[in-house]
């Protein structure tokens, strides 16, 4: 049976490397996928991911598994290096490499799929970071109401809340782009 | 607005993108920084033990050479250069280097010599060394767990002896440890 999340933490902090590459394995997908949905950056969400994990050796000592999973506690690292940037973004230049981004996925489906789904991901990096936070982390990365209440330091009535309006919303520039109704999705 | 389109809309989103991870230079890159990270850890927990302990012994030696004469023989004077320095990652090997020395005592009493580890080095990077002292010093078996030896629990806590080469400005450069064997 592979070890928990919390088990690997208490290896990982006594020094052990293996123990490290196995978290970080298992753990950096939902993080880097959170970071580029929140930005549409590779770049961004690997530096993010990396930092999500040097800052989990520093303190890691301070996750408290009563309070919650070490997954949770990684996507809140993840979501306070996401915002800092976020910030820095739109006080610089705005970053955006959506063509490189979707080329990948071109490959494997037929272009009108792949241009819904690049409208989707258009549409969830344009809502305000406080639902595209909540619809990344319930709704693409599957993360529990309580798992996304502790990442995003609110409590889960605020999670549902924000869900919401950023469903509603969402709903709004869909139907905009005309992405009801193609059988693709 | 019914959110359930854009729920079955953004399931769509997150299956196509399920399978994206980072690349894997940054596994490479993290695993060096563990590495650092893991020696910074060892220096940042070990230092202050040493650094006190070194102090102690350092006090007593100024103290007993200004009472007798000879000098206190605790501290010995070493020479070394850098080249011959140790690495700053050393390889850990629990196993015993070297026997030192061996101490005559009364007649009838048994002999003791000492068994040493190799010296793990405090300072990473170490700037150039010339000329230091080695203090033995008595720290705790916890000391030997924070440069990687393997220690058992029950031990911990049990003094043991150690060397420490202190650098001519008075900062702690190696530490080796040391079992004191009776024959």
């Amino acid at each position: 049976m592979s070890e928990s999340d919390e088990q690997l933490l208490a290896r990982i902090l006594k020094g052990d490397e293996e123990a490290f590459a196995a978290l970080y394995r298992r753990r950096q997908g939902p993080i880097y996928r959170f970071a580029l949905h929140m930005t549409r950056n590779r770049t961004i969400a690997e530096d993010v991911t990396q930092e999500v994990f040097l800052a989990l050796l520093e303190n890691g000592r301070s996750f408290n598994a009563s309070c919650g999973t070490l997954l949770s506690f990684l996507y809140g690292i993840a979501r306070n290096r996401v915002l800092k940037r976020i910030q820095k973004q739109w006080r610089d230049e705005p970053v955006d490499d959506a063509e490189q981004y979707a080329s990948d996925n071109d490959v494997f489906h037929d272009f009108t799929r792949g241009e819904i789904i690049e409208r989707v991901r258009r549409a969830v990096v344009s809502l305000p970071p406080a639902y595209r936070e909540a619809v990344v982390l319930c709704d693409l990365e599957n993360a529990s109401y309580e798992e996304a209440a502790l990442a995003l330091e609110c409590p889960v009535g605020t999670v549902r809340s924000r869900l919401s309006r950023g469903r509603m919303i969402l709903a709004h520039k869909l139907a905009k782009y005309k992405v009801y109704g193609s059988k693709c999705v | 607005m019914n959110e359930d389109p854009v729920r079955d809309i953004l399931r769509a989103l997150a299956e196509e993108d399920a399978g994206i991870e980072a690349s894997p230079q940054i596994e490479v890159r993290l695993r060096k920084n563990f590495n650092s990270w893991k020696r910074r850890r060892i220096i940042r927990r070990t230092s202050p033990w040493v650094l006190t302990a070194a102090s102690i012994v350092l006090v007593f030696a100024f103290a007993n050479r200004k009472e007798t004469q000879p000098p206190a023989t605790r501290s010995a004077p070493v020479e070394q250069t850098v080249a011959s320095l140790p690495e700053p990652i050393a390889p850990i090997k629990p196993l015993p280097q070297t026997t030192r020395s061996r101490n005559s005592t009364a007649a009838g009493m048994p002999e003791s010599f000492e068994i040493v580890t190799e010296f793990f080095p405090l300072m990473d990077p170490a700037p150039a060394f010339e000329r230091g002292q080695l203090l033995r010093v008595e720290l705790p078996a916890s000391a030997m767990q924070m440069v990687g030896l393997p220690v058992r629990e029950e031990y911990l806590a049990r003094p043991i002896h150690a060397d420490v080469l202190v650098g001519e400005e008075g900062l702690p450069r190696a530490i080796r440890f040391v079992k004191i064997e009776k024959e």
